[in-house]
């Protein structure tokens, strides 16, 4: 049996009497995108949000399986989960620094590392060599990130001038910085553009297969979520209703009741 | 258009004129007198509705010539963007000028001791503005309590001084290290609050620290204060007229004639050296990565969160770093005072070195030390009005609120810019 990258097993989540997710089982690869699917309020934010340890969740178990560890990430509370499992997030509504510049916020996403490499700012104080040489790369990790993205020319302009859909890519390579294992995107197209939509595409594809991260999607957009998903869960009322390949997904019945609809 | 324009200033004046009278009228117009053991009122309608006038008139001129809520006039909108102008593109030209000046201050002939202590107190709040600044300039946590560490400071120098008789230089790092213990104090129960909430604790809690001063008598000899704090010396060589036997002071030492102006210099430059102590250390900070996430917290705590940043560590370190420079400068209150009571931590001053960040300029270190020539230096201005002073305060607030809302100096340059690091 191949070793999945999540593993999510009987996940519960309960707000006192609301169930807003109820058994919720399912797996994500390594090096796939896998997409969560839904009607409003099905719970897929829930999700990402017990996944990312801003909510405890009531039951079940969700591991991280890395090379040759088993992470329990029901251990690990909000920002841990993303020091020390190396899953990264975006948000709903873009959620940068927006008064400081995009490098900077691609600098910020890069902390733990520079901070041990500035001895706790102890050696950073004096421009140790070491510290120098560290926030140097750091610097060209982001400059290689922002070339993907072509923002390179706006490097030092504040993250919260750029357009709508420069953002949206902005929080994503900034998620990209912290070096994740697992890529959690909360509607990552969501108001963006068509042109915009399918730079997108080409953005989480080459995430994907360039750096072997694996991608858990949460989309409305079935352009994209049906172009580039390998699989796709599809959640209603907090309970999985189906799961398959994107092709399946589009022709399966419940699926078509519960959210795509019928053909027009 | 313009008969319309002149209608509604009308209107206002009149509304403002109302307002005048709600406000004069019970506090300026009902007098009591005590006569007899009788409380008797003595109206003053005459001299309220003078002020109604006066402010209705004032407020219809001002909006004819100088400010009006519905569209800029003329000297509003330029005045702002030369001074901005002029501010934002030479920042670095009068951080220089500035320092340059205050190093030779003492030194021009007109310089009197008079000038020296005001120039002193106004380094003394720059130094506690640049404290601030790292906690709610940079951290962006509203801390209306840093007098607290301010006290925490002054007074552990005083007791260790006192006590132990031990000297400046060694009592300066412990009474910074004191202050930013109880930074790290203050810090744990607001790590959840932000905002308001944060601001009414920490409030709380240099109120907590005042009282605690004044009721603790064994320790602090609570109201009466502790006295004969050791002044400090230059290097060992005490500044005194007349030496014991066979003791060197400063101007034995030198040769030279005695004169009490020659502590008051070293004091100046002593607060000079600390306060720009603060202002490099927080420059460079900002660059390093706890400064950036610093910032970073201030502009999205979740976001910081799910890039790993640990919000409690980082936190934490600006409230103790930012009371440690208010530590160093309530150290340098006491020895200069010699004298210390809780009389001078009151929240007035809190509020005021407050005032000097963010009329300054959120973040910014040369728009402290602007704000802080300007608020301090017109109460001084006023010290013969006593009981305008807060007045004149509270119009000089008013007046930069109107013509630079987001504070003096409010541009905001990045810690790391693409062109500069790889430039090879």
């Amino acid at each position: 049996m191949s070793q999945k990258l999540l593993d999510v097993e009987n996940l519960t989540m309960k707000f006192g009497g609301l169930v807003a997710i109820d058994n919720l089982s399912f797996s994500a690869d390594k090096d796939k995108i896998t997409s969560i699917i839904g009607p409003n309020g099905a719970g897929k934010t829930t999700v990402f949000n017990c996944l990312t340890g801003f909510y405890k969740a009531t039951a079940g178990s969700m591991f991280l399986n890395k090379e040759n560890e088993r992470l329990n990430l029901r251990k690990f509370s909000d920002f841990k989960v993303a020091q020390k499992a190396g899953v990264a997030r975006t948000f709903q509504n873009i959620r940068l620094f927006p008064q400081m510049s995009v490098l900077e916020n691609l600098m910020v996403a890069q902390h733990n590392k520079l901070m041990d490499a500035s001895g706790f700012t102890i050696l950073g104080l004096f421009n140790s060599p070491s510290f120098v040489k560290k926030e140097k790369e750091a610097v060209e990790i982001s400059k290689y990130w922002l070339d993907i993205i072509g923002l390179t020319h706006r490097a030092d302009d504040d993250a919260g001038d750029l357009p709508y859909g420069d953002q949206r890519k902005l929080e994503i390579v900034r998620a990209m910085c912290i070096n994740p294992h697992l890529l959690c995107l909360d509607e990552p197209a969501a108001g963006l553009n068509a042109k915009e939509s399918a730079e997108l595409n080409k953005l989480l594809l080459f995430i994907k297969n360039e750096k072997k991260t694996g991608i858990l999607l949460i989309e409305h957009d079935m352009s994209v979520v049906m172009e580039i998903s390998d699989h796709v869960v599809v959640l209603n009322y907090g309970k999985k209703i189906f799961q398959g390949s994107a092709k399946e997904t589009k022709n399966s019945p419940e699926v078509i009741e519960a959210y795509l609809g019928t053909e027009e | 258009m313009e008969k319309k324009f002149f209608q509604t200033s009308i209107k206002d004046s009149l509304f403002t004129g109302l307002i005048a009278l709600a406000l004069f009228g019970p506090i300026v117009g009902l007098r009591t007198v005590a006569k007899n053991e009788v409380l008797e009122v003595h109206p003053k309608w005459f001299i309220v509705l003078i002020i109604v006038i006066v402010c209705a008139v004032g407020r219809f001129l001002t909006n004819l010539y100088v400010y009006n809520r519905d569209q800029k006039t003329g000297i509003q909108s330029s005045i702002g963007k030369s001074i901005s102008n002029f501010l934002d593109t030479k920042g670095y030209q009068i951080a220089l000028t500035a320092i340059i000046f205050s190093v030779i201050f003492p030194f021009l002939p007109f310089t009197d001791r008079y000038l020296m202590d005001i120039a002193i107190m106004m380094l003394t709040y720059i130094m506690l503005g640049w404290g601030l600044n790292i906690v709610i300039g940079l951290a962006g946590l509203l801390d209306l309590g840093y007098v607290a560490f301010y006290a925490v400071g002054a007074y552990s120098y005083a007791l260790f001084a006192i006590h132990f008789g031990w000297s400046f230089w060694i009592c300066l790092p412990i009474a910074g290290i004191f202050a930013a213990m109880f930074g790290v104090l203050l810090g744990f129960p607001v790590l959840r609050l932000r905002g308001d909430y944060l601001a009414i604790v920490t409030l709380a809690f240099g109120e907590m620290i005042r009282i605690l001063l004044l009721n603790w008598y064994q320790l602090t000899k609570g109201p009466d204060g502790l006295t004969g704090i050791p002044r400090p010396s230059f290097f060992g060589l005490p500044f005194k007229s007349f030496p014991d036997e066979g003791e060197q002071t400063f101007h034995t030492f030198f040769g030279i004639e005695y004169n009490p102006m020659q502590r008051i210099i070293f004091l100046y430059y002593l607060i000079l050296v600390l306060a720009l102590i603060t202002n490099l250390f927080t420059i460079k900070i900002r660059r390093l990565p706890i400064g950036r996430a610093w910032e970073a917290l201030r502009e999205d705590e979740i976001a910081c969160k799910s890039l790993g940043v640990n919000p409690r560590n980082t936190k934490l370190t600006a409230f103790a770093i930012g009371a440690m420079f208010g530590g160093f400068a309530g150290s340098f209150f006491a020895t200069r005072q010699a004298f210390i009571s809780p009389e001078s931590f009151t929240f007035i001053e809190s509020a005021i070195i407050v005032a000097i960040v963010v009329l300054g300029g959120m973040g910014s270190q040369t728009g402290v030390v602007l704000a802080t020539v300007f608020l301090i230096g017109l109460i001084e201005v006023f010290r013969d009005f006593e009981s305008y002073r807060m007045i004149a305060f509270g119009g000089a607030m008013v007046l930069i609120m109107i013509f630079r809302p987001r504070g003096i100096l409010a541009t905001r340059k990045p810690t790391i810019t693409l062109e500069k690091s790889s430039s090879k």
